[in-house]
């Protein structure tokens, strides 16, 4: 009896799943997309930190990329062409970021991404873009080796569809180099934080300067908070004073800087701390408690403000009120959504569709050239940008302040 | 000279471990607890005494402050210390060893995520006061530098320590956590509250933690969410090294593995030495000791408990 | 045909207590069941109008009699309700003898009232407005509200115990293929998604159709049937995974994450051998699966790997294992001296140390093996013979991505780490292992060799922590030590404890959770760690056994529920009986 009962389970269960296996059959009518105007869309996609510990320097990057656009669409610059930002969040992981990318590379309208933040996430993204043929200029990478390879002194070209519009480490190190021998600063300790971009910084400092006759006291390493330090750095001071070094040369960023400045100025070592764009931010200056005058970094290209483009761009970027600040990256961000702008307007001009133009954009980015926000805007055989502007600013009252622009020779 | 001035780094750093470790200790000692979110307790400490200072004497540097800066950062981690035992592991006192562990690691998480999320400005690290005297420029005897924010860790362990022993040996409270860690049930049979001596145990070490955190933001100028985790590890480390569950051992193991990291970055030569490895030799230490010494430095009262 | 059951007797519900509502329920039984009827009617006939005037929400829900997908879940929940209403009292009166029905109403009247809550809630906060709701929707609300109460004052009845429903083979065979079934298009629809409200409500849905299923005593029936046909669900859920790509049109997006999924779950299964078969504590896991991932590396053809031998992928497969079962040696030869929490802080420490060694290893500390921080990038795609893995291939029309080449090779590698875990676990190892988590010294004192197979549960777990690693690195095309931080290692307890310990679906399902939902739930995104914490405590007090829990290791949890152990030693018995 009880069996003949249970059969019938079976009955409602079929429905049931066949009721559930219905559910995605429906045919769905296309929604939003090009309702209304004539014109056909190409996206320009953003791959960065959108939340996390780095998510201001990526707003900031997704703002200016969005500004662009809407410049660009104001003026018609592609005729028949409407232009569409995408985002993507890439949490600063490369696991995120590869997610991210597989995700815009699967959209047959975009056409080209501006990305990632990290060099470590870029190395991720790189392949896929590159299969995919999408345009990839990223506004912050600054590993050397993600353009010419492993060998710097045999470069060769690693993917044909990335570029990027910052300069690299192997550029603002020695330019740091150059100041301080130039400032007459022979003596100087270097410092760490153990991290690709920090330990690049620092070997390519210590390369010029030595061979321009500087001495290296001592080099430190030091444990970033996020790797399992305590930013207690009484240590390495103890190991960096007996060398009496003139200046610390530091490669990491400003978490880390900043406490760091400050431990050796109270140890009574009353030396300026310099690095790179890492620690050239506002933050920077509060962490070192009001002990930082005189201490110097570095960073790429002009100061935003200093140029006619520059001041445009802050003035249109604060006029759009966006939520977030432009950031360290807000300027190159720009200047890569205009790259490829100006390029899809040679590669979009013959083609159907946004896919089909993927192979001409990277070609006519590669040779793209107008004056941008950061100086002019162009790149080498390898992807890198050609200019090679880097500015040396430093704290006083309390302030960063613009004390040397120069080209990188 | 060099010596001199590594081990006065170390011992500075190892106060400052020590002052989190007897938070592991002392709950080890009576629930058999690793307690894995305390390293968190004493980042709330840290950003309690910050809140103080933001609201009420924004832009001041006198000695005094430092006073409610304290009470600030005590009430905040023993507050939280309380609240975590309350909620979170009383209800699996009697369930297996993994599901508090795996609590404690959902507490951190969420801890610091509280903190990362909806304390103002904490997405990144903010900066910490500079107080009169117990920060600023280091004071020079000779050629030894001493930093004044590390006379005030190390006074901190010297008073923590001493009210440690009076508390233990010879308040009523301290006799019933004694007598609770040797023999729940017992102690239980004798009319001990256990659940009160428990709490106890969780205020008491968030006490030392919550001093521990100002410690830290007058020696680095800097606090941010994460810094709870390291110092959380090494803290446990240090407790595991003296021998977990005993109280004085907290003590030691903090100071010989502040010690011996301050060393091993100053005078183990050629590649392996150095910042990098620092922390490598400070678990492998670890390691060493566990294996040949499972009992730690000073041995625990509850080892095979474990 | 098999045989008549035993007689069952009759036993109350666990975590019967009688209280207040069930004096309600007294009174108004009657009434309670013509209530559900009219809710779940209310509710199909809402579903068939408008919920929403804005057609763009929600992928259209604004035109009467077509339902949209959300309408079909609710119409589909409203077929269900209606089994059980009709289970309760009606022509199915013989099913309502083994299931808890008046439960199981309950929970999907609750279920559907908090899916047409955040449905219309939705609707109202994008549209601005709560004008924007259409009739249909709010039809449909009440009916999920009466439909809820309705259920929840329905009489509870005692149900006999469906271990001893007996039902022919193929009705069990075929619940099982029909549910891998539901499980495929489920998943793909629900990864289909991209509006991530629509994912969420899918989820709400599920969970509550589950839950009633659950409440209904389905899941344990179920567990049954799965243990008598192990074969053919293990068959099955092989099936429904090779097929998944299939069902991607060719779209790489959700591939990659899937990819992920798989390599966490590996990983998780070996970290199960250690955590839930021998009770050993490791907090320092993802190590095994980065020395995996650092030996690929480094004997890939990639211009950066510092090792000259380049030897054919399935070599380095086992060579990765190798050195990662060595670490897994090294670690455990002196540590597992020490007990319970020193291991597990030891292996904590053997973690990091592996971390800062990657870090370090790069020619300026050390030497140059591993890069340090700028780890080994541009590994290349894996090649076998004229088939490369980066290629886009097509195969019987359908093309497939470079994630689903990988995805395919790691399916068969799952396939192998699970063989190799269900293996041991039903041998005289796994019963060691077992005996070693309940009671180190009773198991010694048994002749068994403690010592020896500890050792071996921390090889073997990172033998196939290992193998994923190689695979993990050419996926990844680039190793850096950051991506084996002391997170990831709770990120795999997390999956292991949420799933449940010791069993194979359980992890499976926990390395979804906790990969998948993230990457679909992008608005929670900056939450996404508070929840994940939250979730673990709050999951610790509720089932710390994990999801999908195997019996032995529920008991363990739950030592004073004594009807529990009854039921496992029945079961056994059961077990017994049919060898």
């Amino acid at each position: 009896m009880q069996q003949r009962s249970i059969v019938r389970i079976g009955v409602p269960l079929a429905v049931a799943a066949l009721a559930l296996s219905a559910c995605g059959s429906r045919a769905t009518t296309s929604t939003g997309s090009s309702s209304g105007s004539a014109s056909k869309t190409v996206k320009i996609g953003v791959i960065a930190p959108l939340s996390g510990s780095l998510s201001a320097l990526g707003l900031g990057i997704q703002h200016s990329v969005e500004l662009a656009v809407k410049q660009a669409n104001a003026t018609n610059a592609i005729p028949g062409w409407k232009i569409e930002v995408v985002f993507k969040d890439d949490e600063a992981k490369a696991d995120v970021g590869k997610n991210a990318a597989t995700q815009l590379a699967g959209d047959d309208s975009v056409v080209g991404v501006v990305g990632d933040l990290n060099s470590s996430v870029s190395q991720q993204t790189q392949p896929i873009f590159n299969s995919a043929k999408i345009t990839q200029i990223s506004p912050a990478n600054t590993n050397p080796s993600l353009t010419i390879g492993a060998d710097a002194a045999n470069p060769k070209r690693q993917y044909a569809a990335y570029f990027r519009t910052c300069t690299t480490d192997a550029v603002q190190g020695p330019f740091a180099a150059q100041y301080l021998i130039a400032k007459g600063i022979k003596k100087v300790a270097t410092v760490h934080d153990k991290q690709t971009y920090g330990q690049g910084l620092v070997e390519a400092f210590t390369k010029e300067f030595t061979k321009d006759g500087g001495t290296i006291t001592d080099a430190e390493t030091i444990t970033t908070a996020d790797n399992g330090g305590n930013n207690d750095f009484s240590t390495v001071i103890t190991k960096i004073k007996p060398g009496a070094p003139q200046a610390i040369y530091y490669g990491g960023q400003f978490p880390e800087a900043g406490p760091l400045s400050l431990q050796v100025k109270n140890a009574a070592l009353t030396i300026p701390l310099m690095g790179g764009d890492g620690i050239y931010d506002p933050k920077f200056i509060q962490l070192a408690g009001g002990k930082d005058e005189g201490d110097l970094a570095t960073s790429v290209g002009a100061p935003a403000d200093a140029s006619d483009a520059g001041k445009k761009f802050l003035a249109d970027y604060k006029a759009a009120a966006y939520p977030d600040e432009s950031g360290a990256y807000g300027g190159y961000a720009y200047d890569a959504a205009n790259a490829i702008i100006n390029a899809l307007k040679t590669s979009l001009a013959s083609a159907s569709d946004p896919k089909s133009a993927r192979q001409a954009t990277i070609d006519a980015v590669s040779k793209v050239s107008f004056d941008g926000v950061t100086g002019k805007v162009a790149f080498d055989q390898y992807g890198d940008a050609t200019s090679k502007v880097i500015t040396v600013y430093k704290v006083e009252g309390g302030k960063w302040v613009a004390d040397k622009t120069d080209t990188f020779k | 000279m060099l010596f001199l001035q590594q081990l006065i780094n170390g011992l500075t750093s190892g106060s400052l471990y020590a002052l989190i470790a007897v938070g592991y200790t002392v709950v080890y000692g009576i629930v058999q607890l690793i307690n894995f979110a305390h390293g968190e307790v004493f980042m709330i400490g840290a950003f309690g005494s910050l809140a103080v200072w933001t609201i009420f004497f924004q832009g001041q540097t006198s000695i005094l402050i430092l006073i409610p800066m304290l009470l600030g950062a005590v009430a905040a981690s023993v507050g939280v210390a309380v609240l975590m035992e309350r909620f979170a592991y009383r209800p699996l006192r009697h369930a297996p060893r993994l599901a508090p562990l795996i609590t404690a690691i959902g507490v951190s998480v969420s801890l610091q995520e509280i903190v990362r999320l909806f304390y103002p400005g904490a997405k990144s690290p903010l900066p910490y006061p500079q107080i009169d005297y117990v920060s600023g420029t280091a004071l020079q005897l000779g050629d030894i530098t001493l930093r004044r924010s590390a006379i005030f860790t190390v006074g901190a362990l010297v008073v923590s320590a001493v009210f440690l022993w009076w508390f233990i040996n010879r308040t009523k409270l301290g006799r019933g956590m004694q007598a609770v860690s040797q023999d729940p049930d017992t102690a239980r049979l004798m009319g001990i509250n256990v659940d009160r001596v428990i709490v106890v145990a969780f205020a008491l070490g968030a006490l030392l933690a919550g001093i521990a955190g100002v410690a830290q933001g007058l020696q680095t100028n800097s606090i941010s969410q994460i810094m709870g985790f390291t110092a959380g590890l090494k803290a446990f480390t240090a407790a595991v090294l003296g021998g977990i569950g005993n109280v004085a051992g907290a003590v030691v193991g903090g100071l010989v593995l502040g010690v011996a990291e301050s060393l091993a970055t100053q005078f183990i030569p050629g590649a392996f030495g150095g910042t990098p490895w620092k922390d490598v030799w400070a678990f492998v230490l670890l390691i060493v000791v566990l294996v040949f010494r499972p009992q730690g430095l000073l041995g625990a009262r509850v080892v095979d408990r474990a | 045909m098999s045989t008549v059951s035993t007689p069952t007797q009759i036993a109350p519900t666990p975590g019967y207590h009688p209280s207040r509502i069930d004096g309600l329920r007294e009174q108004h039984g009657r009434l309670a069941w013509l209530l559900v009827l009219t809710g779940l009617v209310v509710l199909a006939a809402g579903c068939f109008l408008s919920w929403s005037y804005d057609p763009e929400i929600l992928g259209n829900l604004s035109i009467s009699f077509n339902p949209g997908s959300l309408q079909l879940f609710m119409l589909t929940a409203a077929v269900l309700a209606l089994v059980y209403a009709l289970a309760y009292r009606g022509p199915l009166r013989g099913l309502g003898v083994w299931i808890d029905s008046a439960k199981a109403l309950m929970v999907l009247g609750i279920g559907a009232l908090g899916f047409m809550a955040i449905t219309l809630a939705v609707v109202a906060v994008t549209s601005s407005g709560l004008i924007n709701i259409d009739p249909g929707g709010w039809v449909s609300l009440v009916g999920s509200l009466v439909l809820a109460v309705g259920g929840s004052l329905l009489e509870r009845r005692p149900t006999k115990d469906t271990l001893h429903a007996q039902l022919p083979a193929w009705v069990e065979i075929g619940t099982i293929v029909v549910l891998m079934a539901m499980l495929l298009f489920g998943a793909a629809y629900a990864l289909g998604q991209t509006d991530g409200n629509i994912f969420g409500l899918f989820l709400v849905f599920v969970v509550a159709v589950a839950w009633s299923l659950f409440a209904a005593g389905f899941f344990t029936w179920l567990g049954i049937v799965a243990q008598r046909h192990r074969r053919v669900l293990m068959l099955g859920a092989f099936a429904v995974a090779f097929l998944f790509p299939f069902t991607q049109n060719g779209s790489d997006a959700n591939m990659s994450i899937a990819t992920q999924v798989l390599i966490f779950a590996a990983t998780a299964l070996g970290l199960n051998i250690v955590v839930g078969l021998a009770g050993l504590l490791d907090l320092g896991y993802i190590a095994f699966l980065g020395a995996g991932a650092y030996t690929a590396a480094t004997l890939s053809t990639s211009a950066f790997a510092t090792i000259g031998w380049k030897p054919p992928f399935l070599v380095v497969v086992l060579l990765g294992a190798i050195v990662a079962a060595t670490l897994g040696l090294i670690i455990g030869t002196p540590t597992l001296r020490v007990s319970g929490d020193y291991l597990a802080i030891v292996t904590l420490a053997f973690g990091e140390i592996f971390r800062l060694s990657m870090s370090n290893l790069d020619g300026n500390n050390g030497p140059d093996l591993t890069h340090g921080p700028n780890g080994i990038p541009a590994i290349p795609d894996l090649q076998i013979g004229s088939f490369n893995f980066g290629d886009e291939h097509t195969i019987l029309g359908f093309s497939l991505g470079r994630f689903a080449n990988y995805y395919f090779v790691l399916l068969v590698l799952a396939l192998v780490i699970i063989t190799v875990f269900s293996r041991l676990n039903n041998s005289r190892i796994g019963r060691g292992w077992v005996a070693i988590r309940e009671d180190e010294k009773a198991a010694e004192a048994m002749g068994v060799n403690v010592f020896g197979l500890k050792l071996f549960a921390f090889a073997s777990g990172a033998f196939l922590a290992g193998m994923a690693g190689t695979v993990k690195a050419h996926q990844d095309v680039s190793v850096t030590p950051d991506q084996y931080v002391f997170l990831e290692s709770a990120f795999l307890l997390a999956a292991v404890v949420l799933g449940g310990m010791g069993t194979v679906a359980g992890v499976f399902i926990g390395a979804t959770i906790l990969k998948l939902l993230p990457e679909k739930l992008r608005f929670i995104s900056d939450y996404r760690l508070l929840i994940f914490g939250v979730l673990l405590v709050l999951m610790m007090r509720v089932r710390p056994e994990g999801i999908i829990a195997s019996q032995r290791r529920q008991l363990e949890f739950h030592e004073e529920d004594e009807a529990l152990a009854e039921r496992i030693e029945e079961v056994h018995l059961e077990e017994e009986a049919q060898t």
